[in-house]
C-alpha cells in the first residue's frame, strides 16, 4: 500500500467517498460470503452514496443498500 | 452423448427437425434480477413475469425452444448469488439441477455491468463440470456505462462461447443460439482451487475497459432524490397519492359505477331475470340464478362489477412501478423499523406485493434469509396486507365515507402489524439475517410488459378468485335454504352484534370473508350502499375484515410454505387479533362519538 492511502470502515465514510473495496472483515462469515457474492470483494470500486437511513453505495454498477452494522465490517482503502 | 440421447434422424436427407428419446435440455443461471425470465421467454416464446427487482421468479419453469432444427427443453430457474456457502433454498434447488446433471448445456447469464459478480458464479459454476454458455446480457446498458468488455479475450480465457446479448430487444439471440452447439466445459475448471473472487477480479481487470461517460446522469440524479429522506418522503406520499387516485377513485369510483350501473344493473341483471324467469320454471334454481344469493345476480355482480375494474387498474398501476426499479428502494426506508420486528428492509418486497396478492407474496418470502422471518413475514401477510382485490372494496366503501375513515383504518392495520411483529420478534426463536440488499436500476417501463404483466394477472385472477366467488355464493345459497344462515347468524349475534357493534346480517359476510376476504367486503360494499351500515360500523367492519386471513388459497399457500401447524397457528392467532381489534376499535369510536 502506497502512503498516499488510507484504509477506512465504509460506515465512517461520507457520501461522496471513493475507492476500492480493501477487504471484509470475516468476523462473520455468513456476511462476508453475501457481500463477496454481490461483488463486494477486494479490488471493486466504490463510492458511497448515503448514510441515512440506511447506508447505500455504489460497488462495481451494483447498488446496494446495508445497515450500519454490514458497513461496518467493509473495508475500504481511499484514494 | 450417452445413449439415452441418441439421436433419432428421419431417413430424408434433408434434415429439417432433429428428435432425440429425450429432448436435451438447456438451463438458464444466473444472478438475481439479469434477465433470464426475458431471454427464457425470447428463447421459447412463452411469457414469465418479468419484474426489475429480485425473486420474481421463485420456481423453476420449464418450457419447449426450437433451436437450429432440433427441440431443446428450457428451465428458467430462480437468480442466485452463490453455490457454496450458506445457501437460500432457491440457490440449493439451482445446485441440485447442477448436481444431478439435469441439464446438458448451462447458459449462464450475467449482468453486462457487473462482470465481476457474473464470473464468481462463472467459477463456482465450472467447478460442476457442465458444458457451458456466458451470455453478457444488458449490454446496451453497459455501454451507455462506458463498459466495454473483450469478448474475444474473455471467451479464449474461459474456454466457453461468451454471447453478447439485449434480451428486451431479442438482440443476440440469433447468436446465443448459435453458440448453443459449441457449448464446453470451461478450461480453468480445476485450476483456481476454489478462490473464485481472484479469478473473478483478475478476469474482470484484463477484459474490462472503462471509459468517462456522461450519460445515466438523470438516473443518477432521480436516484439520489428517490433514496434520500428528504425528498424521498413526499415522493413516497406523492407516489401513494397517485395510486389512490388510479385505483381507489378511477377504478373503485369511476370504473366500478361504469359497469356495475351501466352494464350490470342495466343490461346483464334484467336480461338474465327475465330470462331466466321465462325459462327456468323451478323456484329454487331461479332463486340460485337470480335471488338474494344468486350466481348471476350476487357472484357475477361481485367479480366482475366490483372487484375486476380495481383490480385492473391496481395490477397496472402495480406492474408500473415493479419495472421501474422503484419498490426495492422502499427497504431503505423500511429497514429500521423492520429490524424492530424480526425482519429486514428486504421484507419490503414481500410485503408490496402482497397488496398485489397475499398468496403469491407467501411464497415470495422465501427471498428471505432465516426461517424466523420467513414465519414473521408469513403471519404479518395473512394479518395485515389487503391485497389488490380488498384494497378495492375498502377504497370502495370508505372512499365514500371520509379520508378521516381511510386513515383510521390503515392506522389501526399498521399499529396492530408493527406490535404483532414487534412481539413475533421477541416470541419466535431464532435470529434475523442482516440487511444487505441490491437495488435495480431505475429504468422507465417498457408500456408493453406492463400491459401484458397485468393481462396475465387479471387472468390470473378470473381463473382463481371467480370460481371461488362463485362457489362461495353457492354456498351462501344452500346455508340460506337448509336454514343455517340463520343458525350461524344467531350463533355469531353476540360477537357480531355485541361485541362489533353490526348489524346482525353482517354475519353473513363475514362467513363469506372466511372464503375470501374482498368477497366478505364485497358484501359490506353491498350492505354499505344499501344503507345498512354507518360509518363507525362500516370502519369496524372492514379492520376486521382486513385482518381476517385473505383467503382459501392463501392458507393453502401458508400450509405449503410452513406446514399445517404453523398455518393453524397463524389462523387461530389472526382471527382472535381481528375480532379483539375490532372490538377495541367499537368499543373506542363509540366512546369517543366518532362519527366520520
Amino acid at each position: 500500500m502506497s502512503p498516499s492511502e488510507k484504509t477506512r470502515r465504509l460506515s465512517s465514510l461520507k457520501p461522496g467517498t471513493a475507492g476500492h473495496v480493501h477487504h471484509v472483515v470475516r468476523d462473520n462469515p455468513d456476511r462476508a460470503d453475501r457481500l463477496m457474492a454481490l461483488g463486494v470483494t477486494p479490488g471493486a470500486s466504490l463510492t458511497v452514496l448515503q448514510r441515512f437511513p440506511s447506508v447505500v453505495f455504489l460497488c462495481d454498477h451494483t447498488e446496494l443498500a446495508v445497515e450500519p452494522a454490514v458497513a461496518r465490517a467493509i473495508v475500504v482503502t481511499i484514494e | 452423448m450417452s445413449c439415452a440421447q441418441a439421436v433419432v434422424r428421419e431417413p430424408a436427407a434433408d434434415l429439417l427437425l432433429t428428435l432425440r428419446a429425450r429432448p436435451r435440455r438447456i438451463a438458464l443461471v444466473g444472478n438475481a434480477n439479469v434477465g433470464k425470465s426475458v431471454l427464457f421467454g425470447r428463447l421459447t416464446g412463452q411469457y414469465a413475469v418479468v419484474s426489475n427487482y429480485p425473486g420474481t421468479t421463485v420456481s423453476v419453469t420449464t418450457s419447449k425452444a426450437t433451436v437450429n432444427g432440433e427441440v431443446w427443453e428450457v428451465v428458467d430457474t430462480p437468480g442466485i448469488t452463490a453455490l457454496e456457502g450458506v445457501l437460500t433454498e432457491d440457490e440449493l434447488l439451482a445446485r441440485r439441477i447442477l448436481e444431478a446433471r439435469e441439464a446438458d448445456v448451462v447458459v449462464q447469464v450475467a449482468d453486462a455491468r457487473n462482470l465481476r459478480r457474473g464470473l464468481m458464479l462463472t467459477s463456482q459454476l465450472a467447478a460442476h463440470g457442465a458444458s457451458m454458455v456466458l451470455v453478457l446480457n444488458m449490454i446496451d446498458e453497459a455501454r451507455a456505462h462506458g463498459i466495454s468488455i473483450d469478448r474475444a479475450g474473455l471467451a479464449a480465457s474461459l474456454g466457453i462461447p461468451v454471447v453478447e446479448t439485449v434480451a428486451t430487444e431479442g438482440r443476440g439471440l440469433a447468436e446465443l443460439r448459435d453458440a448453443l452447439g459449441r457449448a464446453a466445459v470451461p478450461v480453468f475448471a480445476q485450476a483456481h482451487r476454489g478462490d473464485h473472487a481472484t479469478l473473478a477480479h483478475e478476469l474482470s481487470v484484463q477484459y474490462r475497459r472503462y471509459r468517462p461517460h456522461a450519460v445515466a446522469r438523470f438516473q443518477e440524479r432521480l436516484g439520489r432524490l428517490v433514496r434520500e429522506p428528504l425528498t424521498g418522503l413526499p415522493i413516497l406520499a406523492l407516489v401513494l397519492y397517485g395510486m389512490y387516485l388510479a385505483v381507489g377513485v378511477f377504478g373503485a369510483q369511476t370504473l366500478v359505477a361504469l359497469i356495475e350501473k351501466g352494464l350490470f344493473q342495466r343490461f346483464i341483471n334484467p336480461a338474465a331475470t327475465s330470462l331466466v324467469t321465462r325459462a327456468v320454471p323451478w323456484a329454487i334454481a331461479r332463486d340460485f340464478l337470480i335471488g338474494e344469493y344468486g350466481l348471476i345476480t350476487m357472484g357475477l355482480t361481485y367479480a366482475i362489477a366490483i372487484v375486476l375494474p380495481v383490480v385492473a387498474t391496481f395490477f397496472f398501476v402495480f406492474g408500473f412501478l415493479e419495472d421501474s426499479g422503484y419498490i426495492p428502494r422502499l427497504a431503505i426506508f423500511a429497514d429500521r423499523t423492520f429490524r424492530t420486528m424480526g425482519l429486514n428492509g428486504k421484507a419490503v418486497l414481500p410485503m408490496v406485493l402482497g397488496l398485489g396478492c397475499d398468496t403469491m407474496a407467501t411464497m415470495t418470502t422465501r427471498i428471505l434469509g432465516t426461517p424466523k422471518e420467513r414465519l414473521i413475514a408469513v403471519l404479518l401477510l395473512a394479518l395485515g396486507i389487503p391485497c389488490s382485490a380488498q384494497l378495492a372494496t375498502i377504497l370502495g366503501i370508505l372512499g365514500g365515507v371520509s379520508f378521516a375513515a381511510l386513515l383510521t383504518l390503515f392506522g389501526v392495520v399498521l399499529l396492530q402489524m408493527f406490535l404483532v411483529g414487534f412481539l413475533a420478534a421477541r416470541a419466535i426463536p431464532g435470529e434475523r439475517s442482516e440487511f444487505i440488499m441490491e437495488l435495480p436500476p431505475l429504468r422507465m417501463p417498457q408500456l408493453g410488459n406492463v400491459v401484458r404483466k397485468t393481462l396475465l394477472r387479471v387472468r390470473w385472477y378470473l381463473g382463481e378468485a371467480v370460481p371461488l366467488f362463485l362457489i362461495g355464493t353457492a354456498l351462501l345459497f344452500a346455508l340460506s335454504r337448509l336454514g343455517l344462515l340463520a343458525r350461524i347468524t344467531a350463533l355469531a349475534e353476540p360477537v357480531v352484534a355485541g361485541l362489533l357493534g353490526l348489524p346482525r346480517d353482517a354475519a353473513a359476510v363475514f362467513v363469506m370473508g372466511f372464503l375470501r376476504r374482498d368477497y366478505g367486503a364485497a358484501g359490506l360494499f353491498q350492505m354499505s350502499k344499501a344503507g345498512q351500515l354507518d360509518a363507525v360500523q362500516a370502519v369496524v367492519a372492514l379492520t376486521v375484515m382486513t385482518l381476517f386471513v385473505p383467503c382459501v388459497a392463501n392458507f393453502l399457500m401458508m400450509v405449503k410454505e410452513q406446514g399445517l401447524k404453523a398455518a393453524l397457528a397463524i389462523l387461530g392467532v389472526v382471527t382472535v387479533i381481528a375480532l379483539g381489534t375490532g372490538t377495541v376499535l367499537n368499543a373506542t369510536l363509540r366512546a369517543l362519538h366518532v362519527t366520520f
